[in-house]
């Protein structure tokens, strides 16, 4: 093979897309033109703005879940976290914007210490992450309720507007969920950081052989993961003005179900912000979909788990070998055994 | 060329003809007959590779021949697996021991082993010990594998050999980790067993084990029978001339012609670390180094030490500077025999995978310069002539000697200043073997010191200017010159007598002073002792309550303790099952929940006594129905525990908000009462759920659902190879962690009184929660049902307690989070201290 021709230089694409992002994106557009058809009520512009905002909140939730399920982890303290973040954005303040941006620093902090918590347990402890973030979640919730005492507060005016708003037509949390997810693609992909972050995950034993540093990329995971969900909480507090110490239980599931629609394996891996942030567009339409409908809650949860079922299996099983048991099967032409 | 033996007369153990066998193409085996007569001891020698597992493999019913015919004591044998040869009476003991860590030396008997092997009327304890006494292993049959060490492993899997009394025992090299007096001791075995008239087969690479045990002995080469000879009859320089010799294909390039006053450039002195003591070498600049011997003699273990990754002691000279391990990480590049799991990152791209360790080179300012990545990579790329359709294509796509090709052009990206190389050229194709050659001779000729470990001598002699050899994680023999030879460094490894360095031997096991002292260390180390923790704390807990206020024990409070017990305790149990099998279920809450609304269709006011029967086999068949998906998706569909049963926790949550979309349907008030039944303060139901993890736990220790369920959750490629049907495990361990859910939903609907679809969730956390408290492990194969009761009692104790203290909601979930994480790291802390446990991929 050591001969004359020289072999062609092998180039790059530019921009590639994963196959995550693909069927994701595909199965948005095809549920937005199944809305406009049968549930026109779903695409209206009413209807889009209301869930817009919350579509955010999930994506950048997601993203947070995301990092954490990259590094082979999962992060069960998001509702804990989100929580932590709404109350923290509406006590402090009691309504006077001039105290908004320090609780949004003490905010940010308690997401530091949060993840910082998560991160040493289970990044230099070793503990398994379900044990570790459900203990954590139990510890959050105590501060929630320690701070909140139960009782939901109004937000303060300039948050609702910030989060609330519309800014060319568009709600300002998707601005928000746009910028951070060009942030963590940037940082992911376009820093030396980001990049031996990735490799961590991608294959720990492979990571740890080239020198990185994997145990301290799993364990910094949970606090990127935290920052976003701080982020989100506050979001979120702004756009429901008065919100519960509870709200951010309703995260969990959707947060792990955005991940594993965008493609990410909950085993580690690579992980794919933008098919992430569309998963969680997808599931956000879906409701409204299924709303507009008219049909029965039950049904809206049971297209949910059908569309994570279908998301996983494109993913787990491997569909050139049953295609192939298939096919040989009915032309005999594979022997037994194969 | 073959050497004559006299035909034998009696009837051969085993005898294959003709035997062929290729993998993709590749013969690993060409026409090769061998034959073992009863009662001797048949010595199979060979360089790896050379075709001796292969066929070994073939002889237990592990691979099917492409060729040949094979028959076991004389009855035809075509068609063998593993089950049937050894019900042939073919046992086999692997290099790396089918043991299960999670479980006792006993329990590791009982589940490999057929229940024919314990006869009745002696008890099991009797048998098996008298089973590890006849190998001379002197560990405790209470003992947890994972405490062993591994010559201790070793012996147990001889002992599980030698327990069916086999015609034929194939050992493939035993002596490998073992010290010498577990040799002496396994010499002995042999001889014995040999003495009732079993046949050995032994593969070896070393002259004198072969001398000192072997009757007769067969030489492979390439895949190839080289000869058969009785041992007596034939010198060791006639049976190293069989083994070596081998053909290579590939072309090196030209040696490196050293000046006389070069001064070396690497100079390794007194190097010791795990797995290799005192290894010193040196090389002068341009000069390549090759680490030789058979696999698995420290060879990988002195450049994973020379890479920084594992301490050592003694130096490491590069140019003038001495150098740490930690500049070592850094600065020394490494390229691991294992491409797939270490040696590069098979999801990543081409380009990922060469970056990784150079990217400081391509930052500017903040961020990567992509072009300069693009051009710097691709420019290396194109050097090495990496063949990929591109830069973009994931390296798993490449073929063997292409992502050898990116692994050093990642080594040479990061512009290291001491090349690793393990085994460069394992699956590699002969073309590309030429090239690596030639790659690794030009780094070294730019001045950065060259290390290659193989198992190739005829590679080592082609490539290297200096070679150390290496035995046992002894330095054997240095080579240098014309006097590296294969010849010579096949002679050094298989005519050494050293022994093994780490001091793993089986009788150097300190002896604890005192029985009683064991006895207690065993039981700390056991499975039981988080259930005496968890007692400590209830009662320290309860007490102190009980100071602050006396109601605390009266009949109300612990009725209705008890009463939550029961319905968390239930749906734990099923929780405790699929951690067991190495899983997780978070169905079991909104399980637990739809269960209630079914049964509040039919178990209402007034129903006949066949729509009751009616409700509760509903009940069940649902949830045998959610554990056979979970299960199904787990196994069949390749989820992860994780994905499939959230999958199943949102579509089951749908099902009952179908079903009723909001609370309705009364639960019968006599059925009510009836599940709420007391005998004295103690409610019935709790009575019976202590039966019922009573039973599970005797169940999980004594019955062979109960090993093969730990088995499957300890080590899955292990339990596969003693027999255990994985498959068949896990699926119905979810049932049986459904069925046990519809346990719980019984107490559950009582306490509700009514169908309502949004309840039960909260039981999939605080189950789990209760599992992690009673000490099972979430890494699977570990845990006691007594525990996970212990757990959820603990866990209703607290939330019951913050009522009499007067704590507020805030308090319930501080006291539940501590309670977690402190029994996390307490449990994680107690067994990392006692684990040399090996890592769980």
């Amino acid at each position: 093979m050591a001969d004359a021709t020289t072999p062609k230089a092998l180039d790059s694409a530019r921009f590639s897309v994963s196959k995550g992002l693909l069927t994701v994106a595909i199965s948005t557009i095809v549920l937005f033109a199944l809305s406009a058809l049968v549930a026109p009520s779903s695409v209206s512009q009413g209807a889009v703005l209301g869930m817009l905002p919350f579509a955010a909140v999930l994506a950048i939730v997601g993203l947070g879940q995301m990092l954490v399920v990259q590094q082979g982890g999962i992060d069960l303290s998001v509702p804990g976290a989100v929580s932590l973040a709404i109350v923290v954005i509406s006590h402090q303040p009691n309504g006077d914007d001039a105290r908004l941006l320090p609780a949004v620093l003490t905010s940010l902090l308690f997401a530091v210490i949060a993840g910082a918590l998560n991160g040493f347990m289970i990044g230099r402890l070793g503990l398994n992450a379900i044990i570790a973030t459900l203990g954590t979640n139990a510890l959050f919730f105590g501060a929630v309720l320690a701070i909140s005492k139960g009782i939901p507060r109004t937000v303060t005016d300039l948050l609702s507007h910030v989060a609330g708003r519309l800014t060319f037509g568009i709600p300002n949390s998707v601005y928000f969920a746009l910028v951070i997810l060009v942030i963590v693609t940037v940082v992911v992909r376009k820093t030396v950081a980001g990049r031996r972050f990735e490799a961590s995950g991608a294959s720990p034993a492979a990571a740890r052989a080239t020198g990185l540093r994997v145990r301290t990329h799993r364990g910094l995971a949970y606090v990127w993961a935290q920052l976003l969900y701080a982020i989100a909480g506050m979001l979120l507090a702004g756009i429901t003005l008065q919100p519960t110490a509870f709200q951010g239980n309703e995260y969990l599931l959707p947060s792990v179900a955005v991940v594993v629609l965008g493609g990410t394996s909950l085993l580690g891996g690579r992980g794919y912000p933008g098919a992430t942030v569309v998963a969680a567009l997808f599931l956000s339409q879906l409701d409204q979909f299924v709303l507009a409908l008219g049909v029965p809650f039950a049904v809206r949860t049971l297209v949910q788990a059908a569309a994570l079922a279908i998301g996983v299996a494109i993913y787990t099983v491997n569909w050139k070998a049953v295609r192939q048991r298939f096919t040989g099967r009915r032309s005999q032409a594979v022997p037994a055994g194969s | 060329m073959n050497i004559q033996t006299t035909a034998p007369a009696t009837v051969a153990t085993l005898s294959m003809t003709g035997i062929s066998k290729s993998f993709a193409g590749v013969a690993a085996l060409t026409d090769v007959s061998l034959e073992v007569l009863p009662g001797e001891v048949h010595a199979l020698l060979g360089e790896n590779g050379a075709g001796k597992s292969t066929l070994m493999n073939i002889a237990t019913g592990t691979l099917r021949p492409d060729a040949g015919a094979m028959t076991v004591r004389g009855e035809p044998a075509d068609d063998l697996n593993p089950r049937e040869a050894a019900r042939r009476g073919i046992a086999i003991v692997h290099q790396h021991p089918a043991v299960l860590p999670d479980m006792t030396v006993l329990e590791n008997l009982l589940v490999a082993l057929p229940s024919t092997v314990f006869p009745k009327g002696v008890s099991v304890e009797d048998t098996a010990s008298a089973l590890l006494a006849r190998v001379g292993l002197r560990v405790h049959l209470r003992d947890r594998v994972e405490q062993l060490s591994v010559a201790q492993k070793h012996l147990l899997e001889i002992a599980k050999a030698l327990a069916v009394d086999p015609a034929l025992l194939v050992l493939d090299e035993p002596t490998a980790p073992l010290g010498q007096e577990s040799v002496d001791l396994l010499f002995a075995l042999v001889r014995r067993a040999v003495a009732d008239g079993t046949s050995v087969v032994y593969i070896t690479h070393r002259l004198a084990e072969v001398r000192e045990l072997a009757d007769r002995v067969t030489v492979l080469r390439d895949g190839k029978l080289r000869a058969t000879a009785v041992v007596s009859e034939i010198s060791d320089h006639d049976l190293l001339a069989l083994i070596v010799g081998r053909q290579l294909d590939s072309t090196f390039p030209p040696k490196h012609v050293a000046g006389a006053d070069e001064q070396p450039n690497l100079v390794i002195s007194g190097l010791t670390g795990r797995g290799f003591t005192n290894v010193s070498v040196q090389a002068r600049p341009g000069e390549i180094v090759g680490v030789s011997g058979v696999v698995g003699n420290g060879q990988s273990d002195l450049l994973r030490a020379l890479a920084g990754l594992e301490p050592f002691e003694g130096t490491a000279t590069v140019g003038v500077s001495s150098l740490s391990s930690k500049e070592l990480l850094a600065r020394a590049a490494y390229l691991p025999a294992d491409r797939h799991s270490e040696g590069l990152m098979m999801r990543l791209s081409v380009r990922e995978n060469a970056a990784v360790s150079a990217l400081r080179r391509f930052k500017q300012r903040v961020l990567m310069n992509r072009k300069r990545e693009l051009a710097m990579v691709g420019d290396t790329l194109g050097s090495l002539s990496v063949k990929a359709a591109s830069m973009d294509a994931a390296v798993s796509s490449l073929s063997g000697g292409n992502q050898q090709k990116v692994m050093v052009a990642r080594a040479l990206l990061s512009e290291p200043i001491l090349v690793l190389a393990d085994e460069p050229t394992q699956g590699v194709d002969v073309g590309a073997r030429a090239e690596i050659y030639g790659i690794l001779r030009e780094v070294s000729a730019s001045g950065v010191p060259v290390i290659i470990a193989s198992s190739d001598a005829k590679e080592l002699e082609g490539l290297c200017d200096t070679v150390i050899v290496m035995s046992r994680g002894h330095v054997v023999d240095t080579l240098r010159g014309d006097a590296i030879t294969e010849e010579r460094m096949i002679h050094a490894a298989v005519s050494s007598t050293t022994r093994t360095v780490s001091t793993d031997d089986v009788r150097e096991q300190d002896r604890p002073p005192t029985a009683r002292a064991l006895g207690f260390r065993r039981f700390m180390q056991g499975d039981y002792a988080p259930a005496v923790l968890l007692v400590a704390v209830m009662v320290g807990l309860g007490a102190y309550i009980f100071s602050t206020n006396d109601r605390y024990l009266g009949d109300f409070n612990i009725q209705s303790m008890l009463l939550l017990v029961s319905a968390l305790g239930f749906i734990a149990l099923g929780q405790t099952i699929a951690l067991l099998t190495g899983g997780i279920d978070l169905s079991v809450g909104p399980l637990a929940g739809l269960l209630v609304v079914v049964a509040s269709f039919f178990i209402v006011e007034e129903s006949a006594a066949t729509s009751l029967v009616l409700g509760f086999l509903a009940m069940l068949a649902v949830s045998i129905a959610v554990g056979l998906i979970n299960g199904s998706l787990i196994r069949f569909g390749r989820f992860t525990a994780i994905a499939a049963t959230l999958t199943t926790y949102i579509a089951v949550q749908g099902v009952s908000f179908l079903l009723r979309d909001s609370p309705g349907g009364y639960i019968s008030g006599d059925v009510s009462r009836l599940i709420t039944t007391k005998l004295g303060p103690i409610p019935a139901a709790f009575i019976v759920l202590v039966a019922v993890t009573i039973g599970l736990e005797f169940a999980l220790r004594k019955s062979r659902w109960g090993w093969n369920l730990r088995a499957a959750g300890s080590d899955e490629e292990s339990a596969r190879r003693v027999g255990v049907n994985i498959n068949r495990t896990v699926v119905l361990g979810y049932v049986a962690t459904s069925v046990l859910t519809f346990g719980g939903a019984i107490m559950l609907m009582a306490q509700l009184g009514i169908g309502d679809p949004s309840q039960g969730v909260t039981y999939t956390l605080s189950s789990i929660t209760a599992v992690v408290l009673g000490g099972t492990s979430l890494l699977g194969g570990r845990g006691t049902f007594v525990g996970t009761i212990l757990g959820a009692l603990l866990l209703v104790q607290v939330l019951n307690a913050t009522v009499f203290l007067g704590l507020d909601q805030m308090w319930q979930y501080i006291l539940q989070g501590t309670l977690i994480l402190a029994a996390a790291i307490l449990y994680s802390l107690a067994r990392s201290r006692r684990a040399r446990r090996t890592k769980k991929a």
